[in-house]
């Protein structure tokens, strides 16, 4: 059986991924990443957990176009599938869900 | 982008493509670039270059990582062979731990006995200058032979530092002593030593405080970092005020330096050094080119020839003596400790031939634990020849194989190792107890190496011969199901073990000889009763008025006799300035002096073979001597009483011949001695206890002495002690030795056990069916072991002649010393035989009596 708990970290990526759209690859990834949370990461830690959420069914990749700035090298761009976007927001909804159990915001 | 844009690194690119998986490449290196080109953006070339470096390490991730797996045969290969390594240890559990248990004992004692040989090897050799320090000797010519000492004439270091260019640095000096100290009214004894103005620049003991110029002062004194701290209990000390004593001598002295503690690895330990210009000037009395009080070092410029110096130093004292019968020469300062024996002139080891026994002692015991890995592959390589007929059918080649075998003992080698380090760890404290040394395990360039090289030594000579013959079984016959055995191979695991008993039995009759002789020099009669004699330095008020205490110490109870005594353990003094009637120049003799009040004789219940000794009963004894009997045969006087000679201090008579005794150790036969009576410079005060209270009567020794010299310290030593100190390094050579051959036996039994194990199981099925046609167990037990008592026996007969004569060497350094009785060679062999019996014998009994049925019925 596969893994199918989402990480934090994962959590962030896969919501990073549906942010991008065309541009989700590896390097824009890392660097929106660290633009948004003002966490340092590699691009080799995003890369690899990428990866993971790809085994996991989450996302699915396909090599996309090139761009000068690479040497000509062509990316890889992910997108969420279906059962990456349901598990997104089953996480949601179940945040939300303990949110409003929780009394003290519960009003809120 | 212009043309000449900045590049990512390209060895940090070279090393992504290297480990990172190929489909990833484009993917990674086009990521990578960009992030640099951005990161280039908004810092500086270095940074981002940086960066990129960053970058590429964490891309150490499994999932990006190539997987060798199904490319490299080399690789596999290794994989393949570290598998079945773990697999085969696995299997024959029994066998492995033999081996293990074997080898690792094996390189324990070879670390122990590394770490020890390479300490001794650098006592000394902490001096900057050590290759060109030497120490002037000197060799002394008579009728006996030549004599080699240390000592030279104290005049030699003016004429050397004036007259020899090439001597860069030279120093005079005397032996370490135990002085008295005093600061106010406390007083303390500490080891010190007179030494010239350059003795720190010969010998470079790092000052704390002080100029290189601190033994410049007549009345200055160098003390240690300990003493400074013993004596005021600080290390900032220059300037103090303290008191140096000895014999009735004071001297105010004052702290010029500090001086680190001397350090382990020094021959010599001293804690303080007064001038060398004090002790010559004020204290030498016989101030002559013929007095050989001083020791003379000197370091040469780097490119002095020795040979001429030494020629030069010689010449000095030739130019200045008459008869020309010493000859002085040089030795290297360092390489002393380690030669320090002389025979007639030439140097004749010392404690380097224990060095070199103890290496030859680990190459021995790592030999007997290799032996066993040998025997026992070879021995069960049955189990194993499918396997290697199969490999070989399927194409293996037989380097191939080799190279799995190699693995196997270099694996083993390694595992054997870490235990033996550990092993070693544990050990090193009992061990550093019983050398007097404070190794320790560092890991330091050296040891590693050693380390590591004894892995592959170990792992491809245990390893070779079966490598190479499990390796050559032809593939055919052992798939046929035909058990191939060569010729040569049951032949050549018994020339093995024989090897192997062989060493053994050495070794235990090393011991038991070691053992004896050691036994003989402790109890043997010496010419006069060591035991229970006491004595102490007479010290302050002593000098004037010893009578008074020695008085109250002979009505003290527990006490015996109390003399004047200038009895030492070892010599003394010795002197060659003794004539007598028909004295030719030829005739050098030295005596060893003792100096002795009344009662010293019969103290030491020494024998007086002819006229009396010193006694109040015939007046004034001051121009009395006494001889042992060498003496006087050496001087060949016939009835010698009433005869009188000359000594150096005037006209002396004979009074009495003492029966020959040990002074000096069993090593050297007994050698002239002159006792003269002379009360006033005798300087110990001895007594004898009587046995069984000793602690008590010490007690009251104390309180009288304090009563006598308030504030001194009562610093009592016995004259057994003393003795036992002159063999401790047989002593320790002893107990060391019983220690690894006691290994060595038990390395060889364990291979035995391994192999009369294997032979056990290899002939269940024989032992099964003899016992159904009526073998008794009896017959069974002879069955199996009359082999492993052939070999044991062969071995005997090799080892015996050879650790005869092994120890006749040994035993040629004392000149007192055991027979050689033929049952210690014989017990050494029936231990062999016996342990032999026994580990083979628990094997064949359990084999003897079991159940035919159930060995017979499975097939």
């Amino acid at each position: 059986m596969k893994e199918t708990r989402l990480g934090e970290f994962e959590e962030v990526l896969l919501l990073l991924v549906g942010i991008l759209g065309e541009e989700a690859y590896a390097f824009k990834i890392a660097e929106e990443f660290e633009g948004q949370t003002k966490r340092a990461v590699s691009i080799g830690a995003v890369h690899s957990t990428l990866n993971r959420l790809l085994e996991k069914g989450f996302l699915t990749s396909e090599m996309g176009s090139s761009s000068p700035e690479r040497g000509g090298r062509r990316k890889r761009i992910y997108t969420i599938t279906a059962h990456g976007s349901r598990i997104l927001s089953d996480s949601r909804d179940f945040k939300v869900s303990l949110w409003n159990q929780y009394p003290g915001f519960a009003n809120g | 982008m212009s043309r000449s844009k900045p590049i990512p690194p390209k060895l940090a690119e070279r090393t992504l493509c290297w480990f990172l998986r190929h489909e990833l490449a484009e993917e990674v290196l086009g990521d990578l670039e960009e992030k640099f080109y951005h990161t280039l953006d908004t810092k500086t070339l270095t940074r981002a270059k940086l960066n990129y470096w960053y970058q590429v390490i964490h891309y150490l991730r499994p999932f990006a990582i190539k997987h060798n797996r199904s490319n490299s045969t080399l690789f596999t290969m290794y994989q393949h062979n570290f598998k079945l390594t773990y697999r085969n240890f696995l299997k024959h559990r029994s066998q492995f731990l033999i081996n293990l248990t074997g080898l690792s004992t094996g390189l324990a004692c070879v670390l122990l006995i590394y770490l020890w040989v390479t300490d001794e090897k650098q006592v000394d050799k902490f001096h900057q200058n050590h290759t060109r320090l030497y120490q002037v000797m000197s060799n002394h010519t008579d009728a006996s032979g030549i004599t080699t000492w240390k000592g030279v004439p104290g005049l030699l270091l003016e004429e050397i530092q004036s007259t020899i260019p090439e001597v860069e640095y030279a120093a005079a000096t005397t032996d370490a002593h135990e002085y008295t100290l005093s600061v106010d009214d406390s007083y303390f004894k500490a080891h010190g030593k007179f030494a010239s103005e350059n003795f720190l620049d010969v010998f470079t003991y790092p000052l704390i405080q002080g100029s290189k110029s601190v033994l410049s002062d007549k009345s200055g004194i160098v003390i240690s970092e300990s003493l400074a701290q013993r004596l005021f209990r600080t290390s900032d000390v220059v300037g103090k005020d303290m008191k140096w004593h000895f014999w009735g001598k004071e001297k105010l002295v004052q702290v010029t330096g500090v001086m680190k503690d001397v350090p382990e690895g020094a021959s010599e330990k001293f804690d303080f050094l007064m001038s060398w210009d004090y002790f010559h000037d004020d204290l030498i009395e016989y101030k002559n080119w013929y007095n050989y009080y001083g020791r003379v070092m000197v370091v040469l410029n780097s490119e002095a020839d020795e040979n001429a110096v030494e020629t030069k130093i010689d010449q000095i004292l030739k130019e200045n003596q008459e008869g020309g019968r010493v000859d002085l020469f040089l030795a290297n300062y360092s390489d002393r400790y380690l030669n320090s024996k002389y025979e007639n002139g030439i140097q004749a080891g010392g404690q380097i031939e224990y060095v070199r026994l103890f290496s030859i002692v680990a190459i021995f015991i790592l030999f007997i634990a290799c032996i066993n890995f040998i025997n026992l592959s070879t021995a069960k390589a049955s189990h194993r020849t499918k396997e290697i007929g199969v490999k070989k059918s399927m194409g293996a080649s037989k380097k191939s194989l080799i190279a799995q075998f190699f693995t196997e003992s270099v694996l083993l080698s390694l595992i054997a190792m870490l235990s033996a380090l550990f092993l070693v760890w544990l050990l090193l404290p009992q061990f550093n107890l019983i050398t007097q040394k404070s190794l320790t395990l560092s890991f330091n360039g050296p040891f590693i190496i050693t380390t590591i090289s004894l892995i592959v030594i170990v792992g491809i000579f245990a390893g070779s011969y079966p490598a190479l013959f499990l390796s050559s079984f032809d593939p055919i016959e052992i798939l046929k199901g035909k058990l191939v055995r060569k010729p040569g191979e049951i032949h050549g695991r018994k020339v093995l073990v024989i090897v192997q008993f062989t060493l053994s039995i050495i070794l235990i009759v090393a011991v038991g000889v070691v053992y004896k002789q050691m036994d003989f020099v402790k109890n043997k009669n010496l010419g006069y009763d060591k035991d229970n004699l006491v004595y102490f330095e007479r010290e302050g008020r002593l000098i004037e008025d010893s009578e008074s205490l020695l008085n109250e110490l002979r009505d003290a109870p527990g006490i015996s006799h109390a003399a004047l005594s200038g009895f030492m353990i070892g010599g003394g003094n010795s002197t060659g300035g003794v004539s007598w009637e028909g004295k030719t120049p030829e005739d050098q003799l030295q005596f060893w002096e003792i100096k002795s009040g009344h009662g010293l004789v019969e103290m030491m219940d020494m024998e007086i073979v002819k006229g009396r000794s010193f006694s109040s009963e015939f007046g004034s004894d001051s121009t009395s001597v006494l001889f042992n009997e060498t003496a006087i045969d050496a001087m060949g006087l016939e009835d010698p009483i009433g005869k009188t000679i000359q000594h150096y201090t005037g006209e002396k008579k004979i009074v009495g011949v003492v029966k020959d005794f040990n002074l000096i150790s069993l090593h050297t036969a007994v050698e002239p001695m002159i006792f003269l009576y002379n009360p006033e410079d005798t300087h110990f005060i001895m007594a004898k206890l009587n046995q069984g209270s000793e602690a008590a009567t010490l007690e009251h020794m104390e309180r009288l002495y304090k009563k006598f010299n308030a504030g001194y310290v009562f610093k009592p030593e016995f004259i057994d002690d003393d003795y036992q100190n002159l063999y401790t390094s047989e002593e320790r050579v002893g107990l060391l030795s019983s220690y690894f051959s006691g290994l060595a036996v038990l390395i060889s039994c364990l291979g035995l056990f391994g192999l009369a194990a294997f032979t056990v199981e290899r002939r269940t099925k024989e032992i099964g069916i003899r016992k159904v046609l009526g073998a008794g167990s009896l017959k069974i037990i002879y069955l199996l072991s009359h082999d492993f008592t052939k070999m044991v026996l062969v071995a005997i007969v090799i080892a015996l002649p050879i650790s005869f004569f092994i120890a006749r060497e040994w035993l040629k350094s004392f000149a007192f010393k055991i027979d050689l009785a033929w049952w210690l060679f014989a017990g050494a062999g029936m231990v062999a035989l016996l342990i032999a019996w026994l580990t083979v014998g628990i094997q064949t009994i359990k084999a003897a009596g079991a159940n035919p049925v159930k060995c017979l019925k499975d097939e």
